[in-house]
């Protein structure tokens, strides 16, 4: 299936959780310029990874008899 | 009495001829008791009335739509069969239901009760639907509308989920209730976030699966989160009651199993980095400003110490050129007295000393080549004091007398 090189969904909560605490940190904007500047970098690396993570994936059906199909 | 004594297995077989022959196929009604559904599938019952019982089997190829419950009405087809090696005879059925399509009613409230009583369907005992979702099992055909509408719904929804379809027998009697209850079995197996359990739309009798004990049972004791989409909004199943969440359809089940859309995280997504690019924006040019306002004020600093560093090598060059002065005094004597009315000739105050002024218009010297106009406003620097003047009129003095004074 289409989904080998992507990240599990458990992981993309984990990446979006992230960019939220991110965005809270640059709110805050009490780090240092650098620091700042790491995390929006981080930030939007992130939300590239998300975007296309969301726009690639493909529902995978497995049924229980062991091989993998994919119902239309 | 004489007549030659007859074995056992002669008797039982002229029986065997008088029951499965003679009386043969037939339709019987009664109360069900003693039923017992063994292991190996078959399913082992008597059926009685005031006056009588009589022993009856369901075997496990032939299928029931309903879960027959002791102290049932029950009608069963089949025929007399007697089993030689015991003695017995018993009503081999090709079919059983319930008296009347009343009793089937009867028989739901009947389990429905039973359950509540034992706190099958207590609120407190459900459990809220995980989040994150990533895996859904689910446990229905594998052909028909149903899996394909949940199907398409989630992947409309939010494709990055991973579905586990259990093919499941969702139609018909207690063998589809044993599967339903093995398909939950072997998807809490699977390490799956929610198991949506379901079908379409259909009689009470195809839906009866759902009203049995058995698939309550294996909800009851699913460690994995358990979605009823049974049928239409208007079917409740037993199911529904001891569900943790029950799905009016299957579609609104695949839309419970994806509360958050893909669209909806782009949206969000794109949120967030709206968010991030103005904050860092807003920090940059706030940095812009104190950066420009340092340097400034570096630049100033710098400017102040070039004119001191200036003035002391002004002041230096004076203290030399004073030694020089004291010590070469009686050799360099000439020189150094033109060198001294040179110097002190190009001083611009020097002339001050003398009795002379000098001309300041908007705070600028007036030096030979300026000209003044009546109305101009002069300040007028002396050696002690300085006055403001405004210029009445203005004479040119001819060019050649300039050099009256400039040599003097």
């Amino acid at each position: 299936m289409a989904r080998s090189n992507t990240p599990p969904a458990a992981t993309l909560e984990d990446q979006l959780k992230r960019l939220e605490e991110i965005a809270t940190l640059l709110d805050r904007g009490e780090a240092p310029i650098d620091e700042q500047l790491r995390l929006f970098e981080e930030g939007m690396k992130l939300a590239g990874a998300c975007r296309e993570y969301l726009e690639t994936a493909e529902l995978s059906v497995r049924t229980l008899s062991g091989e993998q199909t994919q119902v239309d | 009495m004489n007549e030659q004594p007859l074995s056992v297995g002669e008797l039982t077989h002229a029986i065997k001829g008088l029951l499965e022959v003679g009386i043969g196929e037939v339709v019987v009604v009664g109360e069900l008791s003693n039923y017992k559904h063994h292991s190996s599938g078959h399913r082992y019952f008597t059926l009685k009335d005031a006056d009588a019982q009589i022993a009856g089997v369901l075997w496990r190829s032939r299928s029931i739509a309903f879960v027959p419950q002791d102290g049932m009405r029950i009608v069963v087809h089949g025929r007399l069969s007697v089993f030689a090696p015991q003695g017995k005879y018993q009503i081999d059925c090709a079919w059983m239901q319930p008296e009347g399509v009343g009793d089937l009613h009867k028989a739901f409230e009947l389990l429905k009760e039973k359950l509540r009583a034992r706190g099958y369907f207590d609120a407190a005992r459900k459990r809220p639907l995980p989040r994150p979702i990533r895996r859904v099992g689910i446990a229905t055909s594998p052909t028909g509308a149903v899996i394909r509408d949940m199907v398409t719904t989630i992947e409309r929804r939010f494709p990055a989920l991973e579905v586990i379809l259990r093919p499941t027998v969702v139609q018909g009697g207690d063998t589809a209730s044993r599967d339903i209850a093995q398909a939950i079995a072997d998807l809490n197996a699977c390490d799956v976030d929610v198991i949506i359990v379901g079908r379409g739309g259909g009689s009470m009798e195809d839906l009866w699966c759902f009203n049995t004990e058995i698939v309550a049972d294996a909800i009851l004791s699913s460690q994995t989160p358990v979605i009823s989409a049974v049928g239409h909004e208007t079917d409740v199943t037993i199911a529904d009651f001891v569900a943790d969440v029950r799905a009016a359809t299957p579609t609104a089940a695949a839309e419970l199993v994806t509360p958050v859309t893909a669209s909806d995280l782009m949206q969000g997504i794109a949120a967030l980095t709206e968010r991030m690019r103005s904050d860092i924006t807003l920090t940059i040019t706030g940095l812009l400003q104190t950066a420009t306002a340092f340097v400034d004020g570096r630049a100033a600093r710098r400017l102040t110490e070039r004119l001191h560093a200036k003035e002391q090598r002004i002041d230096d060059t004076t203290t030399r050129i004073a030694r020089a002065l004291t010590q070469n005094i009686a050799v360099r004597r000439m020189r150094i007295e033109h060198a001294a009315a040179l110097l002190s000739s190009l001083h611009p105050l020097a002339p001050l000393q003398r009795g002379y002024a000098v001309l300041e218009r908007n705070g600028q010297v007036l030096n030979a080549q300026s000209s003044l106009v009546p109305g101009d406003v002069v300040s007028i620097r002396r050696q002690f004091e300085t006055a403001t003047a405004t210029v009445n009129n203005v004479d040119t003095i001819p060019t050649n007398t300039g050099e009256h004074y400039g040599t003097k």
